[in-house]
């Protein structure tokens, strides 16, 4: 177990008000492995991974991705917030793609234009990227042309583009109609073959039983249980984790 | 003297009261002797002339007190009728009384279109300068300096023959506020004018400081054909005989200007409606392509930067930025865009801040579109999805990128319409400039139409050019909207 750590959590908290939403979560996630989040709605499993890229910022808590180092209970300069986000990419439960820009150009947005990259540069990346996920020859389409599975495959390339340490996705599927998710998962999957460092939030069980290295189940939250999933999802040891297990695979 | 105070539409109405009662009553005199009646149309709010006594309240003037004692001459009663000087005419027309008695003076166009007495008060042309100012002593010394003028008058003529530039202004008294406020050098004006204000004010800042040379008669007016005439011109004669005029104009005026013989113009021939319009046509396309157009333009440019800011800070979490761009919105949508033209014309320079008409105009219409897009544009982007600025932060955007680049684009899709009504708006609220001195495409249309009376036939033809604009900008928007729509299902 010589494996490096890519993201460590510490203790995180965050509250709405006076909701606590996160009551001190804390995981590993090891370099070039799979993390999944499950758990039931509410629990706090979004969040936690909004976390992870400061678009929610804990109330206390530290989170380390590679060497950016964030306390959340002291005063964060603006421009750390930067340096901590383009650790990761992000993507999202509704894609949130640019309607106004093509599949290429909303590829190539973050490399050129934050990035610095030159265009043709990016451009042959992007092209690259789009047909690792499938979507050769959609460059030049509107998002608003494409279907709910394409869209999301282009939000996918869209966060790999930044060349990101970490990828997290905030249920990718669940927007979507049913006989497209197979071709979203089947990307994510390829993905963890490549060796990509990726958190996960998802309802699908057995896709989360079959690419995750570390399964999280958070309730209340809390990080409930944890594991490879064949201990988490395979054999739980919580009461939670089994009622939870038994009504998501077999709701009747 | 030709009293000048026109007002913006009511000129229009008087052209179609006009128009629709061309073919008034006649035989005047025999009704007012029958009746035993001279019902006589007056302002009742200009003094010297027609005006209410502070203290007792009682209508009385110049005009008034002549009318009255002519009257007595004619052994009939006097009736005053007090009607706008605007549509004083038009109520002529349409009977409402006999004769106005409102130092209306006799031009060639008036007498074609009215029965003219003879003059009851005669002036002269005055050159009105600063009172510490001697760079004027004749009609000559008037080359090369700025005068203001009320454009429908034969002093702006005057002015202009002798080589002065000509500010526009809406009367005597805007004109001596001008000077006072050294926007100009002089105003020509009849001397009975200057009498008057001089009386009426005490105002010791300006002097009279030449003659042109030229008289003002002024008369009673009846209608084309009333039979009034001769019993008017008869009573008169003998009001001048006896000394009653010149002893109510020293009352009034403190002067005499009751004049001693009548002068007779020939009536000119008043040109065609048709050929009026052709002759304008040029100058009011010049005006809106050198004014209107560019007025709108800027001011539309300036607004929008402003817009944006005031927008942005409105949405600021800063909450004295934001409390500041609520009250700037909530000033410039509740309060009349003509005030703030004159406020900024007008007020600023008795606070030491003196602007030219152009650049006055402009600010205040980039102010007032700033405050009316401001709101358009925070709508728009409160519109733009959250996930949009939550996906630009991910790709690590900042705050001005991800506007410019992200949320700006989508907002204008949706700004576009009703920003288009700004604009549109706009174009027709630069006519208010006509107020503060800008030439433009209705001060043009003004400029033609007070002299000849001709007010539809040349406020149509302004109102036809800002249609044709407005039409422009109304395909203009349909192509942007297109283009913006391009991402857009449909």
């Amino acid at each position: 177990m010589s494996v490096p750590t890519l993201v460590t959590v510490a203790d995180v908290t965050k509250s709405f008000g006076s909701n606590a939403v996160l009551k001190g979560v804390s995981f590993d996630v090891p370099t070039g492995s799979v993390t999944t989040i499950i758990g039931p709605s509410g629990s706090g499993k979004t969040t936690v991974l909004r976390s992870l890229n400061a678009l929610e910022r804990p109330d206390t808590g530290v989170i380390t991705i590679g060497d950016v180092r964030v306390d959340f209970s002291t005063d964060i300069p603006e421009t750390e917030f930067y340096r901590f986000r383009a650790q990761s990419g992000m993507v999202f439960q509704g894609h949130n793609l640019f309607p106004h820009k093509t599949v290429l150009q909303n590829v190539i947005e973050g490399p050129v234009i934050v990035q610095r990259r030159a265009v043709a540069e990016a451009r042959a990346d992007a092209v690259e990227l789009l047909r690792s996920v499938g979507l050769e020859g959609k460059q030049d389409q509107y998002p608003y042309q494409l279907s709910g599975g394409q869209q999301q495959r282009v939000g996918i390339a869209r966060a790999l583009a930044l060349k990101p340490k970490l990828m997290l996705f905030d249920e990718p599927t669940s927007a979507l109609d049913p006989e497209l998710v197979g071709e979203v998962l089947a990307v994510i999957k390829d993905l963890a073959t490549q060796g990509w460092t990726m958190v996960i939030v998802t309802h699908e069980i057995r896709f989360a039983q079959q690419v995750a290295d570390q399964v999280l189940f958070t309730d209340g939250g809390v990080v409930l249980e944890s594991g490879p999933p064949s201990d988490v999802i395979g054999s739980p040891q919580q009461e939670r984790t089994q009622q939870f297990l038994r009504r998501i695979l077999d709701p009747l | 003297m030709r009293r000048t105070r026109i007002a913006l539409v009511l000129g229009v109405l008087v052209a179609l009261v006009a128009i629709a009662c061309g073919q008034g009553p006649e035989g005047g005199s025999d009704r007012v002797a029958s009746a035993g009646v001279l019902r006589v149309g007056t302002e009742g709010t200009y003094a010297p002339f027609s005006f209410h006594d502070g203290t007792t309240g009682a209508l009385s003037g110049y005009d008034i007190d002549v009318a009255r004692a002519v009257g007595d001459k004619l052994g009939v009663r006097t009736e005053f009728v007090e009607t706008p000087w605007d549509s004083i005419f038009a109520a002529l027309e349409s009977d409402r009384f006999d004769v106005v008695a409102n130092q209306v003076t006799i031009t060639p166009e008036r007498q074609a279109k009215y029965d003219l007495s003879k003059p009851y008060a005669v002036g002269e042309g005055v050159i009105v300068t600063r009172a510490n100012d001697d760079s004027i002593k004749s009609v000559k010394d008037l080359a090369g300096k700025t005068t203001a003028q009320s454009v429908t008058s034969n002093w702006a003529d005057v002015a202009r023959q002798a080589g002065a530039k000509v500010e526009a202004v809406e009367g005597f008294t805007q004109a001596i506020t001008l000077l006072n406020q050294g926007r100009v050098d002089a105003t020509v004006n009849d001397s009975i004018a200057v009498f008057a204000y001089l009386a009426t004010t005490n105002d010791t800042s300006v002097k009279i400081a030449a003659k042109t040379g030229q008289r003002s008669e002024q008369a009673f007016a009846a209608r084309k054909g009333s039979g009034l005439l001769p019993g008017l011109n008869r009573a008169i004669d003998e009001l001048g005989a006896d000394g009653t005029l010149a002893k109510i104009s020293q009352k009034y005026l403190k002067a005499d200007a009751s004049g001693a013989t009548p002068q007779k113009g020939a009536a000119a021939p008043a040109p065609s409606t048709i050929k009026l319009i052709l002759d304008n046509l040029w100058p009011m396309a010049k005006a809106t392509i050198t004014a209107t157009i560019p007025l709108t333009a800027i001011s539309f440019v300036i607004g929008l930067v402003i817009a944006l800011g005031v927008a942005l800070a409105r949405m600021s979490s800063n909450r004295p930025l934001s409390a500041v761009a609520r009250v700037y919105i909530s000033i410039i949508r509740g309060t009349p865009l003509l005030v703030q033209l004159f406020l900024i014309f007008y007020a600023l320079p008795e606070l030491g801040l003196k602007i030219d008409p152009f650049p006055a105009a402009i600010i205040a219409f980039s102010l007032n579109v700033g405050g009316y897009a401001a709101e358009i544009i925070r709508s728009a982007i409160s519109s733009i999805p959250k996930g949009q600025w939550e996906a630009a932060q991910t790709i690590g955007m900042k705050y001005p990128t991800t506007l410019r680049r992200i949320i700006l684009p989508q907002a204008s899709r949706v700004a576009v319409p009703p920003l288009s009504n700004t604009l549109i708006s706009l174009v027709k609220d630069t006519s208010l400039a006509s107020t503060i001195l800008v030439t433009e495409l209705l001060r043009t249309a003004q400029v033609a139409a007070a002299p000849t009376f001709e007010f539809f036939a040349m406020y149509g033809t302004a109102a036809a050019y800002y249609w044709v604009v407005c039409l422009a900008l109304s395909f203009g928007q349909g192509r942007v909207e297109h283009r913006l729509e391009r991402y857009v299902a449909r």
